[in-house]
């Protein structure tokens, strides 16, 4: 065994835990979107109440997903293209790896835009304020909902396929049959995460 | 029925010279296959613009998609060349060598590799000494059949070469190598090393390096299961891995 297994094996399980679980997690928390203001920043305020928030947040978030992101551009230079096979499986290969960018385009920007632009500018605290003003702003406002489509439709398709590619690295599911019976039900937990994501941002559309 | 088929060829003189395209139209006969057009080409070298050129080189000796040595890509798609059927194929027909190994000469390629994956993995059963050991274990009509399926490997190169992990600039094994770990630890012989494979698997080169694309199960020739072949050494791999953290 050496770091090279070690790192791949790392990498697929820090997508699962803690990271899939963290999105699971938050967009949970965003269906408090649909109670209103108050009791939204006050969910949300909740959670940095706590004199540990920030380092939950760097080491069970933000390491982990820093560590996938990166690590999982440099395996995508290992990738070569292959158009002449054209099944799903290979479609799904690279809708994964496609996927995988653009969702952490749109976390770096998310990241700056809700937690340390806030900061920045001094408006922390408001969350449900700053983000229906984002989305209400008659010029950018298109671009943000836009984006914001692009981006939880990306995350959600990035962790549930993973799920299933997850199955088979780690051996949990062996057999063609349950392989597409792993498929399956990652395809349905796509659909749940997609129509909950969804749902709480038609709050604010 | 047309009377003439027409190939365009990516032909290759020496190990190290360039590729150039070459266009053959050879008579039609009906049920012919790659190879038996190749054997007209050779029998008459002549290209589509009337001159004499050398025969155009390939390899292959069964003949009936067992040795795996014709492999070649058809229209794009990799293919033994012995059970590709002129009448089933859009033509003009394209014939290449295979992309992820050296190209020798026209459409004969070095799939040393692959032979040295195999090496590797120590894709044998390990019998030490001419003494003798006695019957072998019964086997379970089950396992016979998991076996028997893994067995039909001819290590032909189609699922690396559509396996979209799988390139000159890496060490990956590929898919045959890792389902031949996967018969030979499961043989009541073989398996004595089973944990010296799974070391190699854990390598750079190994099991890490599938990226789930499951182009290689739908390329094999003989519907080998690689997939679930690979998915099968993964949970190997991770009791391994669990051994090694835990109770190393």
């Amino acid at each position: 065994m050496d770091s090279h297994f070690l790192l791949r094996r790392i990498h697929s399980l820090t997508g699962i835990v803690p990271v899939g679980l963290f999105l699971v997690y938050h967009l949970y928390l965003q269906l408090y979107l649909h109670s209103g203001a108050e009791v939204y920043n006050e969910v949300i305020n909740g959670f940095y109440d706590s004199p540990l928030a920030i380092w939950v947040l760097v080491i069970v978030v933000y390491i982990p997903l820093f560590f996938h992101a990166f690590f999982g551009i440099r395996l995508m230079f290992e990738s070569n293209v292959q158009p002449s096979y054209t099944y799903f499986s290979h479609l799904l290969y690279w809708l994964q790896r496609i996927s995988g960018v653009g969702v952490l385009l749109f976390i770096i920007a998310h990241i700056w835009n809700t937690q340390l632009g806030p900061w920045i500018s001094g408006t922390w605290g408001a969350h449900f304020e700053h983000l229906s003003s984002g989305f209400a702003d008659p010029e950018s406002g298109i671009i943000t909902k836009a984006v914001y489509l692009l981006g939880v439709i990306g995350a959600v398709f990035h962790f549930s396929n993973g799920l299933n590619t997850f199955c088979m690295t780690w051996g949990i599911a062996l057999t063609p049959k349950s392989q597409i019976r792993v498929r399956i039900i990652s395809f349905i937990i796509f659909l749940i995460l997609a129509g909950s994501a969804f749902y709480a941002l038609s709050a604010i559309w | 029925m047309p009377d003439t088929v027409t190939f365009k060829i990516k032909r290759q003189d020496t190990e190290t010279s360039g590729s150039y395209w070459e266009t053959f139209i050879i008579p039609y006969i009906p049920n012919s296959n790659v190879i038996s057009c190749l054997m007209d080409i050779q029998a008459n070298p002549v290209n589509a613009k009337g001159e004499e050129v050398a025969p155009v080189v390939w390899e292959s000796n069964c003949l009936e998609e067992v040795c795996g040595a014709c492999t070649m890509l058809i229209n794009g798609k990799v293919h033994q060349s012995c059970s590709a059927l002129v009448d089933k194929l859009e033509k003009p027909i394209r014939l290449e060598p295979m992309s992820k190994f050296p190209v020798v000469r026209d459409l004969t390629v070095d799939r040393s590799r692959m032979f040295d994956a195999l090496k590797k993995v120590q894709a044998w059963v390990a019998a030490d000494g001419y003494h003798d050991l006695g019957p072998g274990d019964r086997l379970s009509q089950s396992h016979q059949e998991t076996a028997y399926k893994l067995s039909e490997c001819m290590t032909c190169g189609c699922c690396v070469e559509a396996c979209p992990q799988y390139s000159s600039d890496n060490n990956f094994l590929g898919a045959a190598a890792i389902s031949q770990t996967r018969l030979f630890n499961m043989h009541p012989t073989a398996k004595n090393i089973a944990d010296e494979r799974l070391d190699t698997l854990m390598q750079e080169g190994g099991i890490a390096d599938c990226g789930n694309a499951q182009n290689c199960v739908e390329a094999c020739p003989k519907s080998i299961p690689l997939t679930e072949s690979i998915a099968e050494m993964g949970r190997q791999v991770s009791g391994k891995l669990w051994r090694n953290i835990f109770k190393a």
